[in-house]
């Protein structure tokens, strides 16, 4: 097995200490770092496979999260000013009266690894905020984010907000959470709904039509 | 029919399911943290930190709807406080939740609470906060209590953060008098219920222990990385708060002689709120969560008390191990798995509870929701169950008045045995 195989496997398999010594290695071997970029990308994917198939849980998650985030940050330096291609800009946050977070947080470790840019709102979003980082940001997808029962009906008010500001036809909108289902979603007129963070990044995927 | 009559009908349907029977009809234990007050007209900041609102409320909806139970906690998470009050029996169990008060007096770092930090319609929320560092495990696994009241809670309560200050004397003096106020307020309510004809089923406290150490010293995306790095700690520092969590269980329950005279039955109900369930994959559950719990299941059991459990959550990958647990003694509400499947996988080995989600009883019509209930109950109610309304979390401050009586009427109709 050569370098780059090894680097995708360990963080498939979530080994830590392992990922960041491999990390260190390929950089001190003056590798282009948006080589490991497309590593990360691919190892990112056979996690949420994982996901998918029920052999990893919301703990690997978070721990592929962390490691994600270890590995970005002896990246960003070296990445400079150069960005690698996005895949897609999604604005994302937790809903008005609801300041949870755990979920929208793996949900963006996740979707960056893969290449999206993501615009985090935060917690206890109101609608307006919402509004305005559409029209700033011009996102494909806009992921509401909540755990509490009652942030279903904040999820409602909000799409019908950017209905009215007109804005519903340029955006596809995704909400999220413990709580959200096929029910949740009619009743808010959101485009689709994920209850866990691997399926969620799924659909925003199919949302920006790649794969 | 007399009040006491119905208040003695009802008891004997849940006492009927507890002890493995089936009822006249499956039971409803309605359950709440806000949603008598939408219904009643109130501000969630209204009922949660004025308790004259909050009996309106609660006695309006116990009087309009028929639920067999109808317990409001008003409360969120706080078990920790019943820990470092063991010294203290009759404290230690009353401070088993934070309350809107007793945040104002202690200053707590884990909550949020409409009209303070939130919103005062919002939901109140646990946030949870970092309070041992990894490195502090070998302390708490030496001596749990002290490390608890020593150095957990000055960081948990930023009034108690300098001991032996003005301050730190005034927030103590505060919180034992809401504590008192709360308990009398409970005990008044629970007394006006029984003259309307609603029992009340005495709750003792149980917990987790590694949700003990994720909910309130660790947080729980740490104690998740714990598990990976620094396994060993863990598990011994699961071993260490497990005794102290029998003790707990132990001293929240009203005594054996009480229970048959003041509350009508000898059950008592030992609370078991789940949360690392569904995080965990089943090989960290099979080595960091199970068996400790099993075991306090056990010994809780044993103690004469019913484990009441909410399995949080979709617990579809852990389902077989329940079957480790003495049969036919724990109570199972599942949130996410499918109760056919629980069924399928565990038979009559726990006892069933589900019910409708808060999505079908906010978005959905009573039509929906007689469907609903029609299959669940003809697909389930062999055996005995029970229905647990908004199965997520209780009742949700959204879910509309009629489509909890279209499933109240459903049980009803389909209910019957």
């Amino acid at each position: 097995m050569n370098l780059r195989e090894e680097f995708v496997e360990k963080l498939a398999d979530l080994e830590e200490s392992k990922v960041i010594e491999l990390t260190k290695r390929r950089i001190e071997s003056k590798e282009n770092p948006f080589a490991i970029l497309e590593d990360i990308r691919k190892a990112t994917n056979i996690i949420g496979k994982r996901f998918e198939e029920g052999r990893y849980f919301v703990s690997d998650l978070i721990m592929a999260g962390e490691i994600l985030k270890q590995v970005m940050e002896i990246l960003k330096p070296l990445l400079g000013e150069k960005k690698a291609e996005s895949k897609g800009k999604v604005v994302i946050g937790s809903v008005e009266g609801d300041v949870h977070d755990i979920g929208k947080n793996i949900v963006i470790a996740l979707l960056e690894a893969e290449g999206f840019e993501v615009v985090d709102l935060g917690v206890d979003q109101p609608p307006k905020t919402f509004v305005e980082a559409i029209k700033q940001h011009k996102p494909q997808v806009v992921g509401l984010s909540g755990l509490l029962t009652e942030a279903i009906e904040s999820m409602k008010k909000t799409i019908d907000e950017i209905k009215e500001a007109g804005l519903r036809n340029k955006v596809k909108i995704i909400v999220g959470g413990g709580r959200t289902s096929e029910e949740v979603k009619q009743y808010t007129g959101a485009d689709d709904w994920a209850d866990d963070a691997a399926i969620g990044v799924k659909k925003i995927k199919a949302l920006v039509g790649v794969s | 029919m007399k009040a006491e009559d119905i208040r003695m009908e009802k008891l004997r349907r849940i006492e009927d399911v507890i002890k493995g029977k089936e009822p006249d009809r499956v039971p409803v234990m309605g359950a709440t943290a806000v949603w008598h007050g939408s219904y009643a007209g109130y501000t969630t900041h209204e009922v949660l930190f004025d308790y004259a609102k909050c009996k309106d409320a609660w006695l309006k909806v116990a009087r309009d709807f028929d639920f067999d139970t109808f317990t409001v906690i008003a409360g969120l998470e706080g078990m920790i406080y019943t820990i470092a009050l063991l010294e203290q029996p009759e404290m230690s169990s009353a401070a088993r939740f934070i309350l809107g008060s007793t945040h104002l007096a202690l200053g707590d770092v884990y909550s949020r609470w409409p009209g303070y930090e939130l919103d005062k319609n919002a939901h109140p929320q646990f946030i949870g906060k970092e309070i041992m560092k990894a490195n502090e495990y070998d302390q708490l696994i030496e001596n749990p209590l002290e490390f608890i009241n020593k150095v957990a809670m000055p960081r948990i309560n930023k009034k108690l953060c300098n001991p032996g200050s003005a301050e730190y004397n005034a927030a103590l003096a505060k919180y034992g008098a809401e504590l008192a106020k709360f308990g009398a307020f409970m005990a008044d309510v629970s007394m006006e219920l029984a003259k309307i004809g609603y029992p009340t089923v005495p709750m003792a406290w149980g917990y987790a222990p590694l949700d003990l150490i994720g909910d309130f010293l660790r947080d729980i995306k740490n104690v998740v990385m714990d598990l990976y790095r620094i396994g060993d700690k863990v598990k011994q520092a699961v071993e260490a708060v497990k005794p102290l969590i029998l003790r707990a269980a132990s001293c929240s329950a009203p005594p054996k002689e009480i229970r048959k005279p003041v509350f009508g039955t000898e059950i008592v109900e030992c609370f078991f709120p789940l949360h690392l369930n569904e995080y965990l994959n089943p090989k960290l559950y099979n080595e960091f969560y199970w068996p400790a719990l099993n075991e306090i299941f056990k010994e809780v059991v044993n103690m004469g008390l019913t484990p009441f459990v909410l399995f949080e959550g979709r617990h579809d990958a852990h389902l077989e191990t329940l079957l480790e647990a003495p049969k036919g003694k724990v109570v199972g509400v599942f949130e996410k798995t499918d109760p056919r499947k629980v069924r399928e996988v565990l038979g009559n080995h726990v006892i069933l509870v589900s019910g409708p989600t808060n999505s079908l009883l906010i978005g959905g019509t009573p039509q929906k929701v007689e469907e609903f209930m029609k299959k669940l109950l003809e697909d389930c109610k062999e055996g005995g169950m029970m229905i647990w309304p908004g199965v997520d979390g209780g009742l949700s401050r959204d879910a509309k008045p009629e489509n909890v009586k279209a499933m109240l009427s459903a049980v009803k109709k389909y209910g019957k045995y």
